[in-house]
């Protein structure tokens, strides 16, 4: 799972749709690995717009990066293109292969395995 | 006409492209230049139940290379087979599958471009989700069988799409005659939802491609 899917999981509790804990899920004992990509600045500028912020930079601090600008980027800085760079290779080329993510509100742990996240619920929660 | 994608996979657990998938296919090639004239940027693209990877991959390949994409399934071998088809096709600038039911670990009204083949065939039952990875004709029931008028998973997916989509997304989805289309179509224009048929054909069964957006 790439760094930036992240952005777009939650907890799959139902009844945690309605907390801000369950967006998004803490991250650990994370194996990350780099993988080469081409570089499309056109690409992250697109994805950046839809990008929630906060909760880049909260699960950036569970993998151990604290690099990250406390605002989103906009403007000027957005013709930088070592941010842009930066953001490619944290959000495109970093990849989670083994891990654990843990919704906030009702504590389930889900698991990475092989770079596929499981979201599926055991019966009595689903 | 494009290219089929190339799909290696066991198919005693996994999905095997049939008439269905190459019905969304040939939608997409119809509405190749109209999708890309309104996801100029770049669309997240989820596809639910992806099966093979077909689909996924050749929307990438052909339609819209600039896309972001998502893949769910239950199934694990679906989820594996997904990422190892789109790598025999020269791979995705961003593709992840997820293990999930429908969209239910996904994010709210996040997701431009919607694709489901759903399990359409009627049937007393839905699966349970097996237990038992190896349990390989379970897993390909699942994939199958949509309970009463084959529609059970389609309406859980339909009721939830308000949730699901971005501000104009849509959504593409495929019903066989006997999941009465025109039904459905006619209850979801009532619920706001402009709808067009994509594409239909008979061969053996009589399949629809739909397309769902905010009206």
């Amino acid at each position: 799972m790439k760094f930036l899917t992240t952005n777009f999981v939650k907890c799959s509790v139902k009844s945690c749709d309605s907390t801000t804990d369950s967006f998004p899920l803490g991250y650990d004992n994370c194996k990350l690995v780099q993988t080469e990509q081409e570089f499309k600045p056109d690409f992250i500028l697109s994805i950046l717009e839809r990008l929630d912020w906060n909760a880049l930079i909260q699960v950036a601090k569970d993998l151990g990066n604290e690099s990250l600008p406390p605002v989103k980027p906009e403007g000027e800085l957005l013709q930088n293109e070592d941010l842009l760079k930066d953001l490619h290779t944290l959000l495109i080329e970093t990849t989670i292969i083994e891990g654990e993510m843990i919704c906030n509100n009702c504590k389930h742990v889900y698991y990475i395995k092989n770079s596929i996240p499981n979201f599926l619920l055991p019966p009595h929660l689903a | 006409m494009l290219p089929t994608p190339i799909v290696s996979a066991d198919f005693n657990k996994v999905y095997e492209p049939s008439e269905d998938s190459f019905l969304l296919l040939d939608s997409f090639e119809k509405d190749k230049e109209l999708l890309n004239k309104q996801f100029f940027k770049t669309p997240i693209v989820l596809e639910i139940g992806t099966g093979s990877g077909i689909i996924t991959t050749f929307i990438h390949k052909h339609i819209l290379p600039n896309g972001l994409f998502l893949t769910t399934d239950l199934n694990p071998h679906a989820c594996k087979t997904c990422l190892e088809t789109s790598l025999l096709n020269d791979g995705t600038q961003f593709l992840d599958t997820i293990q999930t039911n429908l969209t239910d670990s996904i994010r709210s009204n996040l997701i431009d471009i919607l694709i489901f083949n759903p399990p359409y065939v009627p049937d007393e039952i839905v699966p349970e989700i097996p237990q038992n990875d190896d349990d390989s004709y379970e897993w390909l029931d699942l994939a199958l069988l949509g309970g009463e008028d084959g529609m059970i998973v389609t309406n859980v997916l339909l009721d939830n799409l308000d949730n699901i989509l971005s501000s104009n997304g849509i959504a593409y989805i495929l019903f066989c005659a006997r999941n009465k289309p025109l039904q459905v179509v006619q209850k979801m224009k009532e619920r706001g939802w402009n709808y067009e048929l994509v594409m239909n054909r008979k061969t053996g069964e009589d399949l629809s491609v739909y397309k769902f957006q905010r009206s």
